[in-house]
């Protein structure tokens, strides 16, 4: 293969990693929301079962009964730990297709590093926006 | 190939209106400039006028670059050589994300508000402000709604909704809050929703393309969307573009929503808009906002009077100063407000500060050119010898007569029923209408016979 295909191929490499990299986090956002969303159904069901009974928790492959605080509280901090992960992801995500556009030659997004603005800067503005 | 970028990290550009002039300039799209900024003969519009055009593309990339703010720049040349057309293509090629300002300076002059007024809010104007809005959203497709009424008809509903994204499905309980603005918005399954985390707002983005053909009555504002792709919660980010001006009008209390309604904004007082800067640099510091440094483009900047000129040159000190970009068709003549003689009608120290591109008259082949292009622009057929008499009489009187003649001309065509126009339609109205010359050369031969005339001929004084 001559210098120029060799060239190439390198730099398709580059891309295709790149490319592949922002997709795998994008999946693993989409599972953890998964996750997210199940443990968030499954307080909800908590909620509604009488303290003093004992609940099924399915871990790994087996149900174990378990008291429903425990499990609570146990939902609590895994909830907790995913959303950190998927804020977590995102941040990265950010730099990441940032990088992908800079090997692709592509300009960069406008405006897409800034900080948003709070809520209630945001409220202000919006009247702006929205008329 | 490479990866979609995902949709909840694209933010969305708004663009900011912008205000255009249209009729003489509307075929102009851009400078006409290659890569190395050479201006080509006839491109995008624009024809001739090389020099003034490189100038332009020159100052067009300092701009994008935004090199350069708070600086000036004057384009002067006789009537007719194409001042107004630089502008406009700056203005094109700059992109809808830099604000572009056009005013002509007669429109300072304003019973509602001081000249300095008009002056700061058109700077204001041509200076935008990036900021990002960031917002947790839910975005899924109803599968189901499902609402238990209590049996005694009063008291709290409970009810379930189950969302659903390609890759995922889940169910939320709901509070009797969430049911009453999910049937205020009239959400039934099927219908693709956001629900706003921090507020709750639920919009209606459409029906899912998979319920198509739930009903064959359709009312014709029903939008179908695809279910959305990946996570049901999502971080939605939307960049948007105003003017300080803008921001300005909204934080300006006596003003209140009136304002926005009635398009006149009145004063707005200094402490206002010093609050805005104080905020916006503050923003700025945060990594919360960019400042986006347009251009203000001033026609008939020798309308501007001498208190103006002091404003400019102060006001382009300040750190938040757009490009500004002034034409004048005027040569050595007195300053308004002064007795003083100036070139173009502007101060001194004023023209100091000032880069100038000077634009020439058309020659006859850039004449024929321009003829041209308007007939395409206006939709007329000319044929080969009266295209020939036409730029003809461009060269003679002036070529924005020959381009008026280009519609008249057109429309004496289509009465005949013809599909071209001939050298006869444009003879017709060429002795229809009068050019500026013949006027005159009327005027002076019939003047004993009009009203109030003065024997003695004054010149007009145009520095007034």
């Amino acid at each position: 293969m001559d210098e120029s295909a060799q060239r190439v191929l390198e730099y398709l490499t580059d891309v295709e990693v790149a490319a592949e990299d922002v997709l795998a986090d994008k999946q693993q956002i989409v599972d953890l929301d998964l996750r997210r969303n199940r443990n968030r159904e499954a307080l909800n069901a908590l909620r509604n079962h009488p303290a003093n009974d004992k609940v099924q928790v399915c871990f790994g492959n087996m149900f174990i009964r378990f008291p429903p605080e425990n499990s609570k509280s146990m939902i609590l901090k895994d909830q907790e730990q995913l959303d950190k992960e998927i804020n977590d992801l995102r941040a990265g995500l950010k730099a990441k297709v940032n990088r992908l556009n800079q090997i692709q030659g592509k300009p960069d997004l406008r405006g897409y590093n800034l900080s948003p603005l709070n809520s209630n800067e945001m409220k202000a503005i919006n009247s702006l926006i929205k008329k | 190939m490479a990866a979609q970028v995902a949709t909840t990290k694209v933010p969305e550009v708004r663009d900011i209106t912008r205000i255009e002039r249209i009729g003489a300039h509307s075929h102009i799209r851009g400078l006409g400039l290659d890569d190395a900024l050479e201006a080509r003969q006839v491109s995008q519009g624009m024809v001739g006028q090389l020099a003034p055009r490189r100038a332009a593309g020159l100052i067009l990339e300092m701009i994008k670059d935004g090199q350069i703010a708070g600086r000036a720049v004057l384009i002067a040349g006789q009537p007719g050589t194409g001042k107004t057309a630089i502008a406009m293509g700056i203005a094109q090629s700059l992109g809808p994300d830099t604000p572009f300002t056009a005013m002509a300076g007669s429109e300072i002059f304003s019973l509602e508000m001081s000249k300095t007024e008009a002056l700061s809010q058109a700077f204001r104007k041509a200076i935008g402000v990036r900021i990002k809005e960031e917002t947790e959203i839910i975005e899924g497709e109803v599968v189901e709604i499902q609402i238990d009424r209590p049996a005694t008809g009063t008291g709290a509903k409970v009810g379930k909704l189950t969302l659903k994204t390609t890759e995922m499905e889940t169910i939320y309980d709901l509070g009797n809050k969430m049911i009453e603005s999910l049937s205020k918005e009239r959400v039934q399954s099927g219908d693709v929703i956001t629900i706003d985390k921090a507020t709750g707002k639920i919009t209606k983005l459409g029906r899912s393309f998979t319920r198509a053909r739930d009903y064959d009555a359709m009312g014709s504002q029903t939008q179908f969307v695809q279910c959305p792709e990946g996570e049901l919660q999502k971080r939605k980010e939307v960049v948007h573009t105003v003017s300080l001006h803008e921001i300005d009008v909204i934080n300006s209390r006596t003003q209140g929503f009136l304002a926005l309604f009635a398009g006149d904004t009145g004063e707005i007082k200094s402490e206002v808009r010093e609050q805005i800067n104080a905020k916006v640099s503050e923003w700025r510091e945060e990594g919360k906002a960019e400042i986006i440094p347009g251009v203000l483009f001033i026609d008939e900047v020798h309308m501007l009077d001498i208190e103006c000129f002091s404003f400019l040159n102060r006001a382009l000190e300040s750190d938040l100063s757009p490009v500004l970009i002034m034409a004048t068709n005027r040569g050595i003549t007195r300053i308004r407000g002064t007795n003083y003689q100036s070139p173009h009608g502007i101060p001194i120290d004023m023209l100091d500060r000032l880069l100038i591109i000077a634009t020439s008259p058309y020659t006859e082949k850039e004449t024929r050119q321009i003829l041209k292009i308007r007939c395409e622009e206006e939709d007329v057929e000319l044929s080969e010898e009266a295209h020939t008499v036409l730029t003809r009489i461009g060269q003679e009187t002036s070529l924005r007569y020959a381009i008026q003649l280009i519609s008249t001309a057109g429309l004496v065509c289509r009465k005949r029923r013809g599909t071209e126009v001939q050298v006869e339609d444009i003879k017709r109205v060429y002795s229809l209408f009068l050019d500026e010359s013949r006027s005159s050369q009327y005027m002076k031969e019939y003047q004993d016979s009009f009203l109030f005339n003065e024997t003695q001929t004054t010149q007009m004084d145009t520095s007034k």
